[in-house]
């Protein structure tokens, strides 16, 4: 078993920006499990994983002087949830496609404490790495929201829902 | 990930010519704002350098900084650098056409032969010995010819050294590198920091400016040495892991798992 999962987030930061979206090929994902992991390359990262494994993920910038950064990693939970509304109701306008297995909103998870010691926000002071728990269900993606932090502004902050880690 | 810091330093070349000095005349302005670059567009800029290091002491990040100078009024540094050389020669092929065209029938008239010999434009000398600039001709800033010393464009002006606390206090190791790009002359300054040492150091920055005189009926560039300030502030912090907050630990799984 290996010790380490690398993840790298390869970043457009520029075209990301101009689109206002981390899809349209702006964001590559790649991992260097040796278990057998999916859609390398893609947003739909499936990493294979082995508990007690670590994990870490690593965002690089395409363009150098476009700072980028992890904002959060949050995995989506995966209680039961009530079907959608009936959509035959004219009023209500139709649901969006059903994602892979039901998903309600994330759980609140305090923000990670970036700020420095000069007081400004600095998500560079941050690793984003953690151990592969026992508990975790075997042959079932678990999907995170990567969020992407790129400058600053309202507007900065982009995520995509689609990767995931499967125990294999 | 370490952030590549671009700092754009703007001359005032005509105002620092005159004055004999870059004080007040240079406009300094960085990528770095948002982790606490102070002075951004004034001549008192003090670069944020942020550095990382583990919990076992090492350092996590490097950051590097680039130095691009842009001269106000200039012919902007995106254009092509063979513009100037491109430009002359359109010139005079369009000059030696209407000349051309002036001989063919009747008599040209003194007032059009005067005029075309305004088009040539004059050609500025090296200074005797000197070295580094050609000698193309005086161009505006749109690319045409002038014989205007009002209106002529100053050649870009050139970083010849870095200097100062920061450098003897070996904080930064700057060198001047070359590269394929285009813009810029293709030779940019450049220097990597070694953030273990927070505080403030203050840099030099030596430039060179060129001014047009005239020297025995020719004009020569003459090139004027002058320095500027800068400083870097440079923080150190250590990295710490971002789901915990702390040390290593388990991922935030969720408690159910998600219907396979």
């Amino acid at each position: 078993m290996k010790q380490k999962v690398s993840i790298v987030v390869m970043v457009d930061a520029v075209g990301a920006l101009s689109d206002r979206t981390l899809h349209n090929g702006n964001i590559s994902l790649i991992d260097d499990s040796v278990a057998g992991s999916r859609h390398q390359g893609t947003p739909d990262l499936i990493t294979a994983v082995v508990p007690g494994q670590v994990v870490q993920w690593t965002p690089i910038h395409v363009d150098v002087q476009t700072p980028v950064e992890i904002q959060a990693i949050e995995f989506l939970p995966g209680a039961a949830v009530p079907p959608p509304a009936d959509s035959d109701d004219p009023a209500v306008p139709p649901a969006p496609p059903a994602p892979a297995y039901p998903v309600e909103p994330p759980p609140a998870v305090p923000a990670p404490d970036a700020t420095g010691s000069n007081g400004h926000e600095n998500h560079d002071l941050l690793v984003w790495e953690g151990v592969v728990p026992y508990s975790m269900v075997p042959g079932v993606p678990y999907r995170y929201r990567l969020s992407l932090k790129l400058h600053e502004g309202p507007n900065s902050v982009l995520h995509i829902d689609s990767p995931a880690l499967l125990r294999v | 990930m370490a952030q590549q810091h671009g700092i754009i330093v703007l001359f005032d070349v005509e105002n620092a010519l005159r004055t004999r000095s870059l004080d007040g005349n240079t406009y300094w302005f960085d990528n770095m704002k948002f982790l606490g670059s102070t002075g951004e567009g004034t001549g008192d800029l003090v670069t944020i350098v942020p550095g990382t290091y583990f919990l076992d002491g090492s350092q996590a990040t490097e950051q590097v900084l680039n130095w691009l100078p842009a001269a106000l009024g200039a012919i902007p540094p995106t254009v092509p650098r063979n513009y100037l050389a491109e430009r002359e020669r359109a010139h005079d092929q369009r000059t030696l056409q209407q000349l051309a065209a002036l001989g063919g029938e009747g008599e040209a008239s003194g007032a059009e032969l005067t005029r075309l010999k305004q088009r040539v434009g004059r050609r500025p000398r090296k200074q005797a010995g000197g070295r580094g600039l050609t000698a193309t001709k005086l161009l505006d800033v749109t690319g045409s010819t002038t014989t205007s010393a009002a209106a002529y464009n100053y050649p870009a002006p050139v970083i010849t050294d870095i200097t100062g606390q920061a450098v003897s206090e070996k904080i930064i190791y700057p060198a001047q590198y070359g590269s394929p790009d285009m813009v810029y002359d293709g030779w940019y300054w450049a220097a990597t920091v070694d953030t273990s040492r927070p505080g403030v150091y203050p840099y030099t920055m030596h430039v060179q400016l060129h001014e047009l005189v005239e020297q025995n009926n020719e004009l020569v560039w003459q090139s004027v040495d002058l320095t500027c300030e800068s400083s870097l502030k440079i923080t150190s912090d250590p990295k710490r892991n971002a789901f915990t907050g702390a040390g290593l630990g388990v991922l935030p799984l969720p408690a159910f798992p998600p219907a396979g």
